[in-house]
């Protein structure tokens, strides 16, 4: 299989605090294409970074980072953004949205971006998403009229809407409940089970039982990985237990 | 110190720090009103103890009535033993003189000039002992030998007079001389806009001079009153004695006073109102700073009051920061206010003499000061009642200084318009169009910029465009002479008839020059309502040819034309009848039209017909042939004939409004500077602010792939727009609203003028928008350029 998006020896260190913080030490990862990888680790150990870093929203400050063959760390500022645009959709934990735009506008921002001359087909296309989703009865609201649940839902569409080559997912469902965290990991599945390449950072091991493989972050390095195979929902029970057991041993 | 002092104080310094930049702009702003404001108050408080001053020592008429021809000395007599009220009284004899009937020579040098070009009456008299006396420097009032003569300081500063030149006065049998041995401050007629200024000489030459002829002898009848307040009583009682000699102006203490504080004031009243602008510009800019600073804070002033400090005391600590940038602010606007004052009053110095800087100065700068320093904080106030407001949960929740209510309202707010918008559809782009969207979104924020660019563009255009207005080629209409290439003034010659005809030979004989006209001046006594006026009338053929009449027509045979402030002074409109003497015989003339004119003090006339004999000078208005250069043509006759002035009409437009055209011209520029100065402090700070409030949107934009360069480039696209809508209209409004703001000036300045046309110029309208909406970019640009390659996943954060 072909690999999506790849890093080598990626490192971060902020000089803004005395001593600089090296917050990444060296990361490798590499995720192939389809595949669905959960991100975990204490806090602090860099997750995010690691995110921001893989997303060309932050340089790193050592390393190589490869999208589809493509090294984001030597594109220029405006290519980079390009390339975040159109290859690399992006899930937070609070959703980000633009407060003076409906759910449908924010969702269509990207993509409209992305190819302002194929407006009808980017409708369609939203349109069709937000239906998937669930959440086209609440197209037109705004983004405090709508359940943290649908909101997230409705990220995960804006992400998607310009059929990125990668889905980045920074705790989406960190500040939700369990019910609406279950609605917002069967939309993840649900992606992943279409084809789309899925990182994901979380720290709710039944979140990360839903991926393919589990990569364990400590101080900004990769302490371990496991692959869990395919999903089923069916054995979702063991696959918490056997993930929950793995972490154990990592000290989580 | 108590502890929670401490506390307070290291809360207020730590947060004046965090935000450093704004908080500059601030103490900037507040200083600049403060400056402005103590600056007036303090000019103003100036004037007012120098006039004080100099009346003091010069003690002015109570009342006054002036009067040409003959006094019933019998009728005064009986008139002030009737009234125990006046202290004491005596008739002033004078002898007034044209400005160019006087002429200055400096022996030493050899320069030499005449006091043609000023505007105002040249009044010769001796010292008064009892009061309205004359002063010098020393506050003294000297009384000057024969051959000897004081002039009025006004001359010392426009024309640079010193003592040992010599002053010439043309009259009837010949020239007189003598040398100036000082000069001296007039109570009655120290103000700016008085239209006559008195000259001291001895009694003898004072006779002598009357008897020489050429002038025009007045009396001025002076009363000092045992109490000034009697002054308008008496002034009734003596309007209705028909007795008294009465046909000129009657003047009261009070309103020698008024004219004074007017006149000179002017400056002073347009910087307190400049001042005002300032401060409405400042609190609105504090609102907005105030405001954000809240928004920003409101997570810890939940946690505050949710630990149960008392709102009032959370406030408090706002208060104090706020209040010190104050208190800073103006301290340093006074100090700057301290600095520009004797700049700004040296003209009062001359005119009113130097009043010791007394404590009163000081204290109205003070209360100046306090009054800025009082609004500021109340805007601060009013703007932390925000803090009572702060509910503790939304607060901690929701980061969010609005209450449930509130909220509710707001988001059902957002919610209309996000379903009434819509990015589909768009053109020119989702930038573009998400930048519109946001700045209706956020209107009552942005507001700001366009309110602030409007005042600036405004307070810009104005003086630039009254600067324009007075050197446009059009003004020339307003100066009663009629567009011409070159104009040649002869005067006060002794062989003036054979310079006319040689000048006339010349001119006619020269086939550079395409017409000429020559009109003769005359002085014309005229029978007005209130007695005869000597009347400066210029007659010749077409005399009145190209000048705009304001009402009715030029004149014709047996007709006269009349300048508003003659038309005023001898209340004839046209189609009245005026009856003109002239020696012995009399004539009638038909006043045809009225035209405006700011020379010679307003005061002219023009006549169709020949030149009489015995006319005081000629004026030569010369039209040329085409592409014959009027500089060289002017300066070859004006080297020809030495007792000529002969100017191209452009440089004697400007000669003769120099000193008007420079006063503007020093304002228009302190405008401009002083109008994008303020504006660009303005955007910096409201920039900083909304880059700030913007962080989470721009990081949010970042994220889905709009390039750092377009996320900034959006913001400095609102703040251009805005800023231009602003400017656009601030310029568009000084253009229409200029002309009405003109037309009470000059009305109220009484020039002469009742109607100017604006003439704006298009270039500085434009210029100043353009330089505005640029000053704009910049500040946005600046402030923006060290964000590029910020990462910018910290946007995102808290
Ligand atoms: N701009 C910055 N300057 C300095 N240090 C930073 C900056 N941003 C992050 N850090 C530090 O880097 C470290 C890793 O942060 P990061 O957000 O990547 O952790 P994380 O694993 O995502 O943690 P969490 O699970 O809490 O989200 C933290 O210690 C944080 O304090
Ligand atoms: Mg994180």
């Amino acid at each position: 299989m072909t690999v999506t998006l790849e890093c080598r020896d990626l490192t971060k260190t902020y000089t803004s605090t005395d001593p600089p913080t090296d917050v990444l030490r060296g990361v490798d990862l590499s995720v192939r294409s389809g595949e669905f990888v959960a991100v975990m680790g204490a806090s602090g150990s860099g997750k995010s970074t690691l995110l921001h870093g893989l997303s060309g929203m932050d340089r790193p400050t050592g390393g190589t980072v490869h999208l589809e063959g493509r090294d984001l760390t030597a594109l220029t500022d405006a290519q980079m953004s390009r390339a975040r645009l159109t290859r690399i959709g992006f899930v937070f934990q609070q959703a980000h949205f633009l407060p003076n735009l409906s759910i449908r506008d924010n969702v269509l921002l990207p993509a409209l971006k992305a190819a302002p001359r194929e407006q009808r087909a980017v409708l369609e296309r939203v349109d069709a998403l937000l239906e998937r989703f669930g959440i086209a009865h609440v197209r037109d609201h705004a983004s405090t009229q709508v359940s943290g649940g649908q909101l997230q839902r409705a990220s995960i569409c804006r992400a998607l809407a310009t059929e990125p080559a990668v889905l980045l997912a920074d705790e989406p469902t960190g500040a939700l409940n369990s019910s609406m965290s279950r609605e917002v990991m069967d939309a993840f599945t649900d992606v992943h089970a279409a084809g789309t390449t899925i990182v994901m950072v979380t720290h709710d091991p039944a979140c990360a039982a839903r991926a393919d493989r589990v990569v364990y972050l400590r101080d900004g390095r990769e302490t371990g990985t496991r692959a869990l195979g395919p999903w089923h929902a069916e054995d979702a029970a063991r696959r918490e237990d056997e993930l929950l057991g793995w972490l154990r041993t990592l000290g989580f | 110190m108590s502890p929670a002092r401490a506390l307070r104080w290291r809360q207020v310094r730590g947060d004046l720090r965090h935000d450093a930049a704004v908080n500059v702009a601030l103490v900037v702003v507040v200083a600049l009103s403060a400056c402005l404001m103590g600056t007036g108050a303090m000019v103003m408080e100036r004037l007012l103890s120098s006039v004080d001053r100099l009346f003091e020592v010069a003690q002015p008429p109570h009342f006054l009535q002036m009067h040409k021809g003959e006094v019933d000395l019998a009728a005064l007599t009986r008139f002030a033993d009737r009234h125990p009220e006046i202290e004491s009284w005596f008739v002033e004899e004078m002898v007034g003189f044209d400005g160019a009937a006087l002429a200055w020579e400096r022996p030493a040098t050899g320069a030499s000039g005449d006091l043609g070009e000023s505007l105002i009456d040249n009044l010769f008299v001796a010292q008064n002992e009892t009061f309205d006396r004359l002063v010098d420097a020393a506050d003294a009032a000297p009384v000057p030998e024969d051959g000897e003569v004081y002039v009025p300081v006004a001359y010392q500063e426009s024309i640079g007079l010193q003592v040992g030149d010599l002053l010439t006065v043309a009259t009837s049998s010949g020239p007189r001389t003598w040398e100036v041995r000082g000069f001296v401050r007039d109570a009655q007629m120290a103000s700016s806009l008085s239209s006559a200024t008195r000259f001291v000489v001895s009694e003898s030459d004072l006779a002598a001079l009357t008897a020489a002829g050429g002038g025009q002898p007045e009396v001025i009848v002076e009363y000092l009153l045992t109490d000034p307040g009697l002054a308008s009583d008496l002034e009734r009682a003596y309007a209705a004695d028909p007795a008294l000699p009465k046909n000129g102006q009657a003047v009261t203490y009070t309103m020698i006073r008024t004219l004074h504080a007017i006149s000179d004031g002017l400056a002073a009243v347009a910087l307190v109102l400049v001042a005002a602008l300032l401060i409405a510009i400042a609190l609105l800019v504090i609102r907005f700073v105030v405001r954000g600073r809240l928004e920003d804070d409101v997570r810890q002033i939940g946690a505050m009051r949710a630990i149960g400090i008392p709102a009032r005391d959370i406030g408090r600590v706002y208060l104090t920061r706020y209040s010190l940038l104050a208190a800073v602010g103006c301290a340093v606007g006074g100090a700057l206010a301290v600095l520009a004052v004797p700049l700004l009053t040296r003209g009062v110095q001359t005119h009113y003499g130097a009043a010791a800087a007394g404590g009163r100065g000081t204290l109205v700068l003070l209360v100046a000061l306090a009054a800025v320093a009082l609004v500021v904080v109340l805007g601060c106030r009013r703007a932390l009642r925000l803090v009572r407001r702060v509910e503790v949960v939304d607060a901690l929740v929701h980061g969010s200084t609005l209450d449930r209510r509130q909220s509710r309202r707001r988001a059902r707010r957002q919610a209309r318009r996000a379903r009434r918008t819509s990015l589909a559809g768009a053109r020119g782009g989702v930038t573009r169009r998400l930048a519109l969207i946001d700045l209706r979104a956020d209107a009552r924020q942005w507001s700001l910029v366009p309110v602030v660019f409007f005042l600036c563009a405004f307070l810009m255009g104005l003086p630039a465009h009254l600067l324009s207005t007075l050197e446009s080629p059009r003004f020339l209409t307003y100066m009663g002479a009629p567009q011409v290439d070159v104009r040649a003034d002869l005067q006060l010659a002794d062989d003036l008839e054979a310079l006319r005809t040689d000048l006339t030979a010349a001119l006619t004989a020269d086939d550079r020059v395409a017409d000429v006209q020559v009109h003769a001046l005359v002085l014309a006594d005229v029978e007005a309502p209130d007695g005869r006026r000597t009347v400066r009338v210029e007659v010749g053929e077409g005399a009145a040819q190209g000048i705009e009449m304001i009402d009715g027509a030029a004149p014709g045979p047996g007709e006269i034309a009349l300048s508003l402030l003659n038309a005023e002074e001898l209340q004839a409109a046209v189609g009245d009848t005026l009856t003109i003497h002239e020696g012995d015989q009399s004539r009638s003339v038909v006043v045809s039209g009225v035209y405006q004119d700011v020379t010679s003090g307003g005061k002219t006339a023009k006549m169709h017909g020949d030149p009489p004999p015995g006319a005081t000078g000629y004026t030569f208005f010369v039209d040329l042939a085409e592409g014959v250069d009027p500089v060289a043509l002017a300066a070859s006759y004006d080297e020809r004939f030495e007792d000529v002035t002969v100017l191209p009409m452009t440089a004697y437009v400007e000669q003769t409004m120099t000193h008007v055209t420079s006063a503007f011209r020093a304002t228009a520029v302190l405008a401009t500077a002083f109008g994008l100065g303020v504006a660009t402090l303005i955007t910096v700070t409201f920039l900083q602010l909304r880059l700030a409030r913007e962080r989470r949107a721009m990081g949010t934009l970042s994220a889905v792939g709009f390039s750092t360069a377009e996320i900034l480039g959006q913001l400095r696209g609102k703040t251009a727009a805005t800023a231009a809508v602003g400017a656009g209209l601030g310029a568009v409004g000084a253009v229409t609203l200029g002309g009405p703001v003109l037309d009470v000036l000059v009305a109220s300045a009484g020039v002469g003028l009742a109607h100017l046309e604006l003439a704006p110029d298009p270039w500085v309208a434009t210029g100043g928008a353009v330089a505005l909406v640029a000053a704009a970019w910049l500040a946005a640009v600046g402030l923006t350029v060290r964000l590029r390659g910020a990462s910018t996943s910290t946007w995102l954060r808290d």
